[in-house]
């Protein structure tokens, strides 16, 4: 921007610079048009007096005054120029061309107007004189002028290569500078694009499917924070396991990116093949970050995730959280968040418990990522988890619908930029159905 | 006295040389008929009775110029002459780059008939029937 600024600017400059020459030029070309129009005037005033001394017709002293006066306006235009360019040796012989002329008004003129029939040939010698004079200090004016006007002319020339070559300088620094943005901004494109095919295929394929469960409702709904849409470590994952029950899985893996992502698929798997072997959460949280303490050996990367096994038939939930505080359960009485019940996946080698509680009809499951209770309005304010809770609490009955309403407010509080991905997981506890 | 002589001739050879290199170089020659006329705006010319004076009166002040007036002859424009001699660039007018030649003509016409005298070379227009 500055280099702009200054490029417009010196342009700025050398155009009115050049103008200036010009105008400087155009004078010094109207000063010398002057000046042969004062010899003519002086011509002019010559020929008034011999035609008056020949034939005494005063109608030539009237052309020698209109002469004599023109030729001082003249003069005075030649002088102002030649001030103005400040050439002292062209004012020096302008003033003796004046001087000059004065006197030969006073010496020549003058008499023979007065005395019409005084001997004409007895003034030719000093009017030679005169002329020859006169002639002497216009030339030497005239080359004054003829040598301001070349220099300035070549001045100008100078000034427009120069300002050519600037021009073609800039012109070269913004073209390369055009080349390089075009191919950092072609990269930057390529590399988005390519992210995003890849972030496509990724949040595609650790989305669960909905898994119908019995007597149960499942929605579900995930928001990308970034406009560069860098896939996170958050997942969900509903997958049934035998006698109608069903393994709950909801996990933030730190860190952001295909590595993240890729730590999603071994959480997602690794859990499911758990829990085919142990139902009870706690068992498969400590197998779990027992297998990753071994797989991942590295000491920046934790979960927090909440395992639960619902029983949709018989209305219980039975879950263990490795330090994953955005659970909750809300009933006819409220909403109420589920304890943590270990710490998190990846930091310490310590047992988890499980808890169980009985779910009614119509109660609703609400597992959230950090998204949620981090959900920031544009001027920081965090959403919290009495306000989650209060979303939650105010949010409609059905699953999907509320898993869709608390997507919703998380977006809009946060201006449609969210600041960190959301993974929600709501599940409904539906009626019982009757024995046959 | 052998001495002397051979000096005598040498600067007399010398003066010679010098001389016709002057007159070679000029773009009138010596015989030349021409016509007297001023290029100025006064076409009338003047005729000085000596070179030095011919060369002052173009390369001093006006107050000066005009003291010399008596040494001139003002002749009426188209007199014509003929060519004595001539020098080469031997005018420096004073406010002109260029230099003009010293010539010295014999007047052929007018009331100044037989009269000799310096004019600068452009006064002088070479009569076409020359050639």
């Amino acid at each position: 921007m500055v280099v702009l600024i200054v490029a417009v600017q010196g342009a700025f400059q050398t155009r009115a610079s050049i103008a200036d020459t010009f105008d400087r030029v155009g004078k010094m070309q109207r000063a010398q048009i002057d000046l042969q129009e004062m010899l003519r005037l002086q011509i002019n005033e010559e020929d008034s007096v011999r035609g008056y001394v020949l034939t005494k017709d005063p109608f030539y002293t009237q052309q020698y005054m209109l002469s004599a006066l023109s030729w001082v306006a003249k003069e005075k235009a030649v002088h102002d120029a030649v001030v103005d360019e400040h050439l002292v040796d062209a004012l020096r012989m302008l003033n003796q061309y004046d001087n000059v002329q004065n006197d030969w008004r006073r010496e020549v003129a003058l008499p023979l107007l007065e005395h019409p029939s005084r001997d004409v040939a007895a003034l030719d010698k000093s009017s030679k004189l005169f002329i020859d004079f006169q002639a002497r200090a216009a030339d030497a004016v005239r080359n004054a002028l003829v040598r301001t006007s070349v220099a300035l002319s070549r001045s100008t020339q100078d000034q427009i290569n120069r300002s050519s070559y600037v021009r073609a300088f800039w012109l070269l620094v913004f073209g390369l500078l055009a080349i390089l943005f075009n191919a950092y901004g072609s990269r930057l494109t390529r590399e988005l694009e390519e992210e995003r095919t890849v972030t496509r295929a990724l949040q595609q394929a650790f989305r669960s499917d909905h898994v119908p469960l019995p007597n149960c409702e499942v929605g579900s709904s995930y928001l990308s924070a970034t406009g560069r849409l860098r896939v996170g470590g958050d997942v969900f994952d509903v997958f049934r396991l035998d006698g109608g029950k069903a393994l709950i899985v909801i996990a933030d893996v730190s860190g952001k990116g295909v590595d993240a992502a890729a730590l999603t698929t071994f959480v997602r798997f690794t859990v499911r093949a758990i829990a085919l072997r142990n139902e009870d959460p706690a068992a498969v949280l400590d197998e779990f970050n027992a297998a990753f303490a071994d797989t991942v050996r590295d000491p920046s990367l934790f979960i927090t995730m909440l395992v639960g096994i619902l029983d949709c038939k018989a209305g219980s939930l039975t879950y263990a959280s490795a330090g994953h505080d955005s659970a909750y359960l809300r009933r006819s009485s409220g909403v109420q968040a589920l304890p943590v019940t270990g710490p998190l996946v990846g930091v310490m080698r310590a047992p988890y418990t499980s808890k169980t509680m009985i779910l009614a009809a119509g109660d609703t499951i609400v597992l959230a990522t950090d998204g949620l209770t981090e959900a920031r309005t544009r001027s920081g304010d965090l959403l919290g988890e009495q306000g989650a809770m209060q979303w939650i609490a105010s949010g409609p009955p059905g699953a999907q619908a509320l898993a869709d309403d608390i997507a919703r407010r998380v977006r809009r509080r946060s201006g449609n930029r969210p600041n960190d991905d959301l993974a929600l997981l709501v599940i409904r506890i539906g009626e019982p159905a009757s024995e046959a | 006295m052998r001495h002397s002589i051979l000096r005598t001739a040498a600067v007399a050879v010398l003066a010679i040389l010098c001389s016709a290199a002057a007159i070679a170089a000029c773009h009138v020659h010596p015989r030349e008929r021409v016509v007297l006329f001023g290029v100025g705006d006064d076409p009338g010319v003047f005729l000085w009775d000596s070179r030095f004076r011919l060369r002052a009166y173009h390369s001093t002040s006006f107050d000066e110029a005009q003291a010399l007036l008596p040494h001139a002859l003002l002749l009426a424009a188209g007199t014509r002459a003929i060519v004595i001699t001539c020098y080469r660039n031997d005018v420096q007018p004073k406010y002109s780059l260029s230099p003009e030649d010293a010539v010295e003509v014999r007047v052929l016409t007018g009331p100044q008939r037989g009269r000799t005298g310096w004019v600068i070379g452009g006064d002088i227009q070479v009569l076409a029937t020359r050639r």
